[in-house]
């Protein structure tokens, strides 16, 4: 199982203000807000513990599927380039790289290295992102199990999380998509 | 307020944060922010924000978990109107 998260940086920057009034407070936990505010660069902390929040809610989802808004019980912990979060019982690991144009977050049972592939995404319109990110995800996944492209479907729940079907197999993927940037993660 | 007065209001709230027009054409109580209007989540926080400003009211965590479509926003800000 895994799950992932992009923020595209120029995106955040235009269409959020981290700093707008009760914007912190309604997310981040005190302890995260503590970070946040002693950083350097706090807007970078922000939308990197946004990213493990995002991930780690749909890796849950995919344990027990259900639909829900509560970013701020999602409790961070970071640890260099990876993390924790927790959520009531459920536990998982994320790992995090940031480039000067996006940070991508993965979430896993297990410490793993990250395994999403990141794509530039040229379109504005939603739609074909999301078609683009899914032939490049199927595309992938048919090299990975030497299956010819048409024996690959995504399906989403209806809960919204996505699957892979192939040969009778299901398969945990992860799509995420922000700005001029996506990602993919093949579990 | 009415029904249609607080639809009315909370699309003009979700308006800026809108990426598919036709589905925001259509808004109605069955709207799902992210599913239909394709609303990014890190968003979802400001419609909430400006809701509470719009009415006046605070949202809490457990208020906040619901808020993913139009009917449970109508519901939610009812309830603290009404409290």
């Amino acid at each position: 199982m895994v799950g992932n998260d992009i923020v595209d940086i120029a995106q955040a920057k235009k269409e959020s203000n981290w700093q707008r009034p009760r914007f912190l407070d309604k997310l981040f936990t005190e302890k995260e807000q503590q970070i946040i505010h002693s950083s350097e660069n706090s807007f970078l902390i922000v939308w990197r513990l946004w990213s493990m929040k995002e991930a780690a809610y749909k890796l849950y989802t995919q344990c027990h599927p259900s639909r829900f808004y509560n970013p701020k019980k999602f409790e961070c912990i970071i640890d260099g380039n990876s993390g924790i979060v927790k959520f009531q019982n459920f536990k998982c690991y994320v790992v995090t790289k940031t480039t000067s144009d996006y940070i991508v977050s993965e979430s896993s049972l297990k410490l793993s290295k990250l395994k999403s592939k990141v794509v530039k995404l040229d379109s504005e319109c939603l739609t074909n992102q999301s078609e683009f990110l899914k032939r490049k995800l199927i595309t992938s996944a048919s090299k990975r199990f030497y299956g010819s492209e048409v024996q690959f479907n995504i399906k989403k729940n209806n809960h919204g999380v996505p699957a892979m079907e192939f040969n009778n197999r299901k398969v945990n993927i992860s799509l995420t998509h922000h700005g001029n940037y996506g990602a993919y993660a093949i579990a | 307020m009415t029904h249609q007065e607080l639809i009315v209001k909370l699309k003009a709230i979700v308006s800026p944060y809108v990426q598919d027009e036709a589905a925001f054409a259509n808004l109605n109580e069955d709207t799902d922010f992210v599913k239909d209007l394709k609303i990014n989540s890190a968003n979802l926080v400001d419609i909430i924000l400006d809701i509470e400003d719009e009415f006046d009211i605070r949202l809490e965590n457990e208020d906040m978990e619901k808020m993913l479509d139009v009917k449970s926003a109508m519901e939610i800000v009812n309830t603290k109107l009404n409290s």
